[in-house]
């Protein structure tokens, strides 16, 4: 009924592909089973060698034994505990990663055409924070992976060329992943407030507003100028992201700023300059937000709440009046004032 | 007239037949795909350090939706799990959808929750809220007791209360792993273009659980869990890896999933009216995107683990796959626009027709197969050989698959590390095949039948409770 040659040959497919799986599956175990076994007695040695090379207690061996170590044993013994070292004992760390060949190894991996090596490459040097041309130029990659990874490296190098750098991968849409850059940026600290600002200066729309998004942890007053500019003539993400900025850099003229946002045609712009008057404690502008818990967008009636709540005593009055009015505001100044722990104004 | 009968049979003998080699060829690509998109996958995440997204100013914010319904036996040690969750700034919101045991009560008493006045925005139309607990103890607590709406009223409630950018769907009783949500956000922290993404979801029957936390993985002696555990890595591990390759995935588990909250809510939020809301939500974004001409992507991230429940008794995993075929039939019915439309590119002119060609009609297509293949063998018409050729093109290439899947696990994450274990899971494999899978089949005819007939039911589904780990 059924070709015979049919029925071999199906048979002996499925019948060998099975027996690969099993092969396979077997074989695999057992390589993992001894490859463990393998690498936990060298990650033991060179764990063992390098805590000597720490503590100054190294002889020779141990240096020879984290030579002869293979690379990727090396390079997790000096990562795992790189991240917990700081100051001399870093410097110590770097210093034996150098003779030991890892950072020279590294330097390999980087320059290798395969992106996986380049990404283990750069991870180990942003991890030991070894700064050198050849990282900076794996920020402009044709592997996002590989970028970003460069970009986290960066933070831990900021010059102002590497500053320019990312600043311009800023304006790149899908070149790089955004928080990857801004965060490392943001970790650079006050030295990028300059190239920011100039940024700021020269940018707009979406870029502008990815800028003012990054100065707003730093709040620096150098900014002003931008936010301001943003906030009067931006799109909706540049106000609201200014309105932010000015929260955080604070002072009479922002606080003028925000409640004239108030009435801005846009309710996240609206909900965002109430809850950055809640975040400046601003309590002349009190009466304000008690008129916004009436706004049409709850967003808005919500921001309003919390911030008169941050602001204190005459900001809690104002919820209490509300409460009792028995308008719109009612119910959503109740809830601000039941809450048992206060929300973090950020 | 038996000649007549006996060629209609061995005909369509061969149809079926034909299928089955189509069906596992193209899993064979899915296998490669998922091989390859691992080891892509496993480069990016070897030595990468979190720190950064922990202690960033710039992190996404999440929030937890947990909806519970009678889960009075989990509830406290799933949300002590969801609180000691390793991601900053988190939101939980628990939402009490009703439930007719002490769900409610058991919260209110482990977590120092004070009602607090019901006011919130409800942007999508829901369930009336009776009330809303704040706890003393917990400020990112959050627990919303409603009427009973079904899962989806109450992932809509926890929408309307959230305000993460990000909104994590799950269930109350999945264990979501430590560093879950870390690797989970990836995929948003490296495109603008993700609506969703989703993790592993793995069985917790046969491990062990102390304080909300995994602490000794193992395969369980219990048959059904058993056969699921190698069910769900297939299906997480090899499935949807090698369909984030081919052209993006079509679910997301409803255990465990992260979504754009504002994409949700623009989307209207998740359907009262099916059984399958967590596909249709997915299916939905997704066409949305298509019809603005945007990107949108939803990913599978293979390494964030959420480990749940398994059925344990054939009468319960019966009801849960039997809503699951409702499910999907459901919402492919609902899109069914999108079948082989170009407009929706590869996922209107690959991934669609393959949920209908092979995930929809495949008990269809094998249950005809099998009794074709028993009337033929009883009358005669077909002989042993036809039988052994029709079991080893239908089952034994499923296996091998399967074995190679468990392959896929040892290169990568390598959960299960005793050789009984190993073992274990590898007879799970081999026999999974041989009435496990026939009755899979023969629940999944029932719901397409129940679909059919319109049945919207979901079925109760019974729980355990985790295996606890002894003291100290």
């Amino acid at each position: 009924m059924i070709n015979e040659a049919i029925l071999r040959v199906v048979m002996s497919v499925e019948v060998s592909v099975l027996a690969v799986a099993v092969l396979v599956f077997l074989t695999h175990g057992l390589w993992l089973f001894l490859s463990a076994r393998r690498r936990e007695r060298l990650l033991k040695v060179g764990r063992e060698s390098l805590v000597r090379v720490l503590s100054e207690s190294a002889t020779q061996s141990d240096r020879n034994a984290l030579m002869r170590l293979p690379r990727n044993v090396k390079a997790t013994v000096f990562l795992e505990i790189s991240k917990h070292l700081t100051g001399t004992a870093k410097g110590i760390l770097k210093e034996a990663a150098e003779t030991s060949g890892l950072v020279a190894g590294a330097f390999k991996w980087c320059e290798s055409i395969s992106w996986r090596r380049r990404l283990k490459g750069v991870r180990v040097l942003a991890q030991l924070e070894k700064a050198d041309p050849l990282v900076r130029k794996l920020l402009h990659d044709r592997n996002a992976a590989v970028r970003a990874q460069a970009a986290e490296w960066a933070a831990a190098n900021p010059v102002p060329g590497v500053i320019d750098d990312l600043l311009a991968l800023l304006t790149l849409p899908d070149a790089v992943s955004e928080f990857a850059v801004q965060d490392s940026l943001l970790r650079m600290g006050p030295i990028i407030v300059e190239p920011l600002a100039q940024y700021l200066e020269t940018n707009d729309g979406r870029h502008a507003e990815i800028g003012l998004v990054l100065a707003e942890p730093l709040a620096e007053p150098r900014f002003f100028p931008a936010a301001r500019r943003a906030i009067e003539k931006g799109g909706r993400g540049e106000r609201k992201a200014a309105a932010r900025l000015l929260s955080a850099i604070g002072g009479a003229e922002a606080a003028a700023l925000l409640v004239t946002k108030l009435a801005d045609p846009d309710d996240e712009v609206r909900a965002e300059a109430a809850r950055g008057l809640g975040r400046m404690r601003h309590w002349p502008a009190a009466t304000h937000l008690s008129g916004m818990l009436a706004d049409d967008s709850w967003n808005v009636r919500q921001e309003a709440a919390f911030a008169l709540r941050t602001i204190g005593a005459p900001g809690i009055l104002l919820l209490r009046r509300a409460a009792r009015a028995g308008n719109r505001g009612a119910d959503i100044a109740q809830m601000v004032l039941d809450i048992p722990i206060l929300r973090t104004v950020s | 007239m038996k000649e007549i009968i006996s060629a209609v049979i061995m005909r369509a003998e061969f149809v079926v037949l034909a299928y089955f080699v189509l069906v596992n060829g193209w899993y064979l690509v899915l296998l490669v795909s998922a091989f390859l998109e691992m080891r892509r996958h496993m480069a990016h995440i070897s030595g990468e350090s979190r720190w950064r997204l922990l202690s960033s100013a710039l992190s996404p914010t999440i929030s937890m939706l947990a909806p519970a319904y009678n889960e009075e036996a989990t509830v406290e040690v799933s949300v002590r799990a969801l609180l000691a969750l390793h991601y900053p700034g988190l939101e939980v919101i628990v939402i009490n959808d009703g439930s007719k045991d002490s769900t409610i009560d058991l919260l209110v008493d482990k977590f120092a929750l004070v009602p607090v006045r019901t006011a919130y925005d409800q942007r999508i139309k829901t369930k009336g809220v009776k009330s809303v607990f704040r706890s003393t103890t917990y400020a990112g607590l959050i627990v919303v007791d409603k009427e009973n709406g079904g899962k989806a009223d109450a992932l809509n409630v926890g929408l309307n209360f959230a305000n993460g950018s990000l909104v994590c769907a799950m269930d109350a009783d999945t264990l979501i792993e430590a560093d879950g949500l870390q690797r989970m956000v990836r995929p948003f922290l490296h495109s603008n273009n993700v609506l969703a993404a989703g993790g592993t979801i793995r069985i917790v029957n046969g491990s062990t659980v102390g304080a909300g936390r995994i602490t000794r993985t193992g395969v369980p002696s219990n048959l059904i869990a058993g056969f699921q555990i190698v069910e769900y890595l297939r299906a997480f591990l090899f499935g949807r890896l090698g369909w984030n390759r081919l052209g993006g995935n079509l679910i997301i588990s409803g255990a465990f999933g992260l979504f754009d909250r504002k994409a949700v809510l623009d989307a209207g939020g998740y359907l009262h009216d099916t059984v399958g809301e967590d596909m249709e939500l997915v299916l939905r974004l997704k066409r949305r995107s298509y019809d603005a001409g945007g990107k949108g992507v939803i990913a599978f991230v293979p390494d964030p683990v959420a480990w749940t429940e398994a059925p344990e008794s054939s009468r319960v995993l019966g009801r849960q796959r039997d809503r699951w075929q409702r499910g999907l039939a459901d919402v492919l019915w609902r899109h069914h626009g999108m079948f082989l439309n170009p407009k929706y590119g590869v996922t209107g002119m690959l991934v669609f027709p393959y949920y209908v060609l092979v995930e929809l009609l495949a008990p269809v297509i094998e249950a005809l197969g099998l009794v074709g293949l028993i009337v033929g063998l009883f009358f005669g018409m077909l002989d042993a050989r036809f039988a052994l050729l029709f079991y080893l093109s239908a089952y034994g290439l499923g296996t091998a698959l399967t074995a190679m899947t468990l392959v896929l696990e040892d290169i990568s994450f390598h959960r299960y590390e005793t050789l009984q274990d190993r073992l274990r899971l590898f007879l799970f494999a081999l026999g999974e095949n041989t009435g496990y899978r026939q009755m899979t089949v023969y629940w999944r005819l029932r719901g397409l039948w129940k679909f059919l007939r319109g049945r919207k039911d979901w079925g109760a589904m019974e729980r355990k409770g985790f295996a606890k780990a002894p003291p100290g």
